[in-house]
């Protein structure tokens, strides 16, 4: 670099970089844009997720509610602590609970499994509820049986504002419609909701496992105060109770900010294949641009320009074009941002807006340069080649990629540093260096086929068909573009058809479990003393029916080997649900058939005064956890210790009962609890909800049909998303072909005059091209085939644990659609040269 | 008169596979500043790979070679550049212009590699003197070739270099525009006092020349 600030002003270089791109672009309009696809998808990814993040966090008190949260999830609390508290502070009391909303005094009259909420007049400390018509949230508050519910109960139960409807056994008046609420982070995104006023809690039965009921005191400090203060004082009031939970806003909407990270490092990861393949294509097309312009280069070598001198014009060219590109990609990413806003309203409630990070706009220019230095360092190296003797001579060869130890090197290490710009700080960083190390060597094998075929066909001996033997000739001569062609199209058609298979598959397993695994209804909060009549009632309605009753006891684990778990397991451990609040858990004398025991044995049935917990496998392995280690359970107030004695194989996928905690029967029966069933009918349409619930009105029953109909609807828009960017990798792959097309274009063009001198008629010339695509495509779709099968199938069965099949449909379709696609775009690229001029050619102008 | 350039058993071989093919033999030459000197010879005698070598566009196999004071034989390609950027000024048969460049631009651009001010005050000035003040603006593919060369002839004597080396300056061209070309040429050497190595098939113009060396099979004769 010191040489040339010598030989050469900066200002200089800069000016001829400008000029040079001005009136160059359309010649470089390739590389334009697919930068500029792959550009704008990464900053779409980033733009999206941040607006999301910092929506999140400058929510954060109105998505938890509060300043700090104060749960005491079951019971009520200590209402002496609570009382001390609204002495310095504001204190809104909500109460949450899971029960049945039922349409009444119609002929078929529908039941729907709610959460509802019961605020106090203080409601809602942060933000505002969304709502209508006006004065509806005050009216909860002043009258007695009255409702708001949100708008998909109103519209699948058919509403109308005043209209009844019953919550257990009480008759309510929906008063208004919810659109939105603030403190969302509490609540299941896909879930309905209602709200009503704090006096509904005693016209209820609430006692129940079923109804999930969950005690929250939301805070909110004096705006004069100092918050890390009032913060400490409570803590500080709370500290000896082992019942609560604190929280606070950088807690809240945890589960969903994991959600982002993890989707948001999927597609980031797609998004870099993309710019990979379109780093294909622009070394093709810069290679291309060097060779037009190779007359020029040996000019201003001969004038006593240095090689350096040069490459840092065309280094220049790349980065305005980058920086250009960057600030329009970014820009116009902001514009995708309403559109997504559109389902996440709808979805979560959240409003989000375009956020400008300067951050993230370094991160995705720092992308596109390390793309377009390690697949420009080969190309513009290549001046070397071009010799300003060339001028005296009056011959121009075309110039190769040049690679020298040195610049192998460099491109390694630039490579290695892209790659962790896209695992450090990444959700799973593993996954990260997974999905990078699978990429490559897709492309070493794809590599290593274009080698292989050229091998092959360069034995094959064929004399009798001429456009066989030229399309044999054109893919196998010495500047063929078929390792190009391979590479750019193996990993495109091998991205799309994994996720399609992974897609495809996923449905199936959803739509397959309803009929073959899971039950059609769950039952939750069966009294004791109504296990009876619940029995007796289903099997009157079907006496066929599969039903399985398992009791249930609430519990937490407040010590696992005496010490507190929530001291070091942190939220991002997968398994933290089970410590973080009160769990399920049942009992069994035998072990359950699809809960298989992999380790340790079942109940010693010698030591019944002694509690023993069979465990989740996957659960032991995330919180580390052995056999005979001791969890310390809080059971309805009483702390009792029990030993980790096996370990089971529990697939909640399956639908049906399953308990990461399994206690022994003998010490269990001792312990007051209610039971939760499963139903599976014969006849679907012979039970009676309605009925059932004027029975027993404190039952909550959960139709899976409805649950997994939320949960595919959702799948549904993630893939079609998560198509659609694969379907632009695939586009930028055609790109990065008709680009290296190009790069033959002019020796395709004298190969094509050679042709017509000869007497070759336009049919063969077409015909060859057509065999050329054909050999190159079959092997391409079968070894990407192999791939997608290979990659669908470790996901499906290794990181979902679900079953993969194979699907010969959407295969079909796909391959056939990208090879048609294909075929079109190469015989449109190579249409210009069907028709060379025949005297400039010869004439060499 | 002072040594511009000197030549001493200068040669130059070209390896054809195992073969190796000898272009030039034991060239040892002579110049002085503001000569003008003509090489004529055969097609295939080494004509240009002789003023190849000179204008350090080319290695030499064997021998030394010296312009004013640096041995161009030793120096690498980046030093052989700095020399011929500020010294040497080229004249090729196809002009040789850059095609998206305008004609004042392909002028500026050796002015602005040195540094010069105002670069495109100057250019025009060059180009006006040379009869293309109408062609300012024009890209190369929109001069016709007399306009073309002259416009190459400009940019080579842009920095007033002590030499001019031209390969076949009229080769490509028809002889009315031939001779003009031949005169902006000798006109320009002989007012600036620059010296002037033209290879050239044609007799005429040779003979413009006030030394004439003749190359056969690869020696001077």
């Amino acid at each position: 670099m010191v040489k040339l600030f010598k030989s050469i002003e900066l200002s200089l270089i800069i000016k001829y970089a400008l000029r040079d791109l001005s009136r160059n672009y359309k010649k470089i309009s390739s590389i334009i844009i697919t930068l500029f696809i792959s550009l704008f998808i990464l900053s779409s990814i980033l733009t999206i997720e941040d607006s999301l993040k910092k929506e999140l966090n400058d929510n954060a008190k109105a998505l938890l509610g509060g300043d700090l949260e104060i749960d005491y999830n079951r019971t009520k609390g200590n209402q002496e602590l609570i009382k001390q508290v609204t002495t310095f502070a504001t204190v809104s009391q909500m109460i949450e609970f899971s029960t049945m909303l039922s349409t009444t005094g119609r002929d078929n009259n529908k039941s729907l499994f709610t959460r509802i909420k019961t605020v106090d007049a203080k409601y809602p400390l942060y933000g505002e509820v969304k709502y209508k018509p006006e004065g509806a949230l005050t009216r909860i508050h002043q009258e007695k049986n009255t409702i708001l519910v949100n708008e998909n109960i109103f519209k699948t139960l058919k509403l109308a504002i005043n209209d009844s409807i019953k919550v257990q056994n009480q008759l309510f008046t929906v008063v208004g419609v919810i659109s939105a609420v603030p403190d969302v982070s509490g609540f299941v995104t896909f879930g309905d909701f209602a709200m009503a006023g704090a006096q509904t809690l005693e016209l209820l039965q609430l006692n129940n496992l079923g109804s999930f009921l969950n005690h929250e005191y939301k805070v909110r400090f004096n705006e004069q105060d100092n918050p890390n203060v009032i913060t400490a004082r409570i803590e500080n009031l709370f500290k000896g109770d082992s019942k609560v939970t604190l929280r606070y806003p950088e807690n809240s909407a945890s589960g969903l900010k994991r959600v982002i990270n993890n989707f948001s490092q999927f597609l980031s990861l797609v998004s870099i294949s993309a710019m990979l393949i379109a780093g294909i294509g622009i070394a093709n097309t810069l290679l291309s641009f060097i060779n037009q312009n190779n007359m020029s280069i040996a000019v201003q070598k001969a004038l006593g320009f240095f090689s350096l001198n040069i490459k840092a014009i065309y280094y220049l060219q790349l980065l305005i074009l980058l920086l250009i590109i960057s600030i329009i990609a970014y820009g116009l990413s902001f514009f995708l941002v309403p559109i997504a806003n559109l389902y996440l309203s709808q979805a979560l409630g959240l409003n989000i807006t375009a956020v400008f990070s300067l951050i993230n706009f370094i991160k995705i220019f720092l992308v596109g340069l390390l793309v377009l230095v390690i697949f420009s360092i080969p190309t513009i190296n290549a001046i070397d080649q071009v010799q300003a003797s060339n001028l005296f001579r009056n011959v121009f060869q075309n110039v190769q990629f040049y690679y020298s130890k040195k610049s192998i090197f460099l491109s390694l290490v630039l490579l290695a540093v892209l790659m962790l710009l896209f695992t450090i700080g990444s959700a799973r960083p593993a996954y990260s260096i997974g999905y990078f190390g699978a990429f490559f060597s897709c492309l070493l094998i794809f590599f290593l086929l274009s080698k292989f075929i050229i091998y092959c066909l360069k034995k094959l001996n064929i004399s009798s068909n001429i456009s066989l033997q030229t399309s044999i000739k054109n893919i196998t001569q010495a500047k063929s573009i078929t390792p190009i062609t391979i590479m750019s199209l193996g990993l495109g058609v091998t991205l799309l058809l994994t996720l399609a298979l992974v897609g495809t598959n996923f449905k199936r397993e959803i739509a397959k479990s309803i009929p073959e695994i899971a039950p059609d209804y769950f039952f939750l909060g069966i009294q004791n003393n109504d296990l009876d009549i619940f029995k007796s009632n289903i099997i009157k309605m079907d006496n066929s029916v599969d039903l399985e009753v398992v009791p249930i006891v609430s519990s937490a684990i407040v010590k696992i080997n005496g010490i507190d778990p929530n001291s070091y397991i942190t939220a991002s451990n997968d398994s933290y649900w089970v410590i973080s609040r009160e769990r399920r858990s049942s009992w069994v004398d035998s072990p359950p058939v699809d809960n298989p025991i992999i380790d340790g044995t079942w109940w010693d049935l010698t030591k019944p005064n002694r509690l023993q917990i069979s465990l989740d496998a996957k659960v032991a392995k995330d919180l580390n956890i052995k056999l005979g280690d001791t969890f310390t359970l809080n059971i309805y107030g009483r702390e009792i210790e029990g030993d980790i004695v096996n370990f089971r194989l529990v697939n909640y996928r399956d639908l049906s009962i399953n308990f990461a905690m399994l206690f022994n029967p003998q010490y269990a029966n001792t312990i007051p609890h209610e039971y939760l069933a499963t139903a599976k009918f014969k006849d679907v349409s012979k039970f009676n909800e309605s009925a059932m619930l004027e029975l027993l009105p404190s039952l909550s029953i959960i139709k899976i049909a409805d649950y997994l109909s939320k949960v595919t609807a959702i799948l549904n828009k993630v893939f079609i998303a998560v198509t659609l960017i694969s379907a632009i990798t695939i586009v930028i792959g055609l790109i990065v072909i008709s680009s290296a097309i190009i790069v033959q274009g002019k020796i395709k063009e004298f190969q094509n005059l050679v042709f017509k001198i000869l007497g070759f008629s336009k049919k063969e010339v077409i015909l060859s091209s057509l065999i050329e695509f054909v050999i190159i495509f079959c092997s391409v779709i079968l070894i990407a085939v192999l791939f997608a099968v290979i990659g669908s199938r470790f996901i499906m069965q290794t990181i979902f644990d679900l079953v993969w099949k194979f699907d010969v449909t959407i295969l079909f379709y796909l391959a056939s659609s990208i090879g048609l696609i294909t075929l079109l775009l190469i015989m449109l690229t190579n249409l210009k040269y069907l028709n060379p001029k025949v005297y400039p050619l010869i004439r060499n102008q | 008169m002072s040594t511009l350039l000197s030549l001493k058993k200068v040669n130059l071989n070209y390896q054809a596979g195992k073969a190796s093919i000898k272009v030039l033999q034991d060239i040892t030459l002579k110049t002085n500043n503001k000569e003008t000197i003509s090489i004529v010879g055969e097609s295939g005698s080494g004509k240009t790979s002789l003023i190849m070598l000179i204008g350090g566009l080319e290695k030499a196999t064997s021998g030394t070679i010296f312009f004013q004071d640096y041995e161009i034989t030793r120096l690498s390609e980046d030093e052989v550049s700095n020399i011929r950027r500020k010294h040497i000024g080229i004249i090729f048969q196809s002009f040789y212009l850059i095609p998206n460049y305008t004609a004042v631009e392909n002028v500026a651009l050796t002015l602005e590699l040195n540094k010069f001010n105002n670069p495109q005050k100057q250019a025009k000035e060059l180009l006006d003197r040379f009869g293309l003040k109408h062609r300012f603006n024009n890209l190369p593919s929109q001069l016709s070739g007399g306009e073309q060369q002259r416009v190459a002839i400009a940019r080579s004597i842009a920095l007033k270099p002590e030499l001019i080396l031209a390969d076949e300056p009229t080769g490509n061209l028809d002889s009315e525009n031939s001779k003009m070309i031949a005169d902006i040429l000798f006109n320009y050497v002989k007012d600036e006092g620059t010296s002037l190595i033209m290879v050239t098939h044609d007799v005429k113009l040779a003979n413009r020349a006030k030394r004439k060396i003749k190359i056969k099979d690869g020696k001077i004769v």
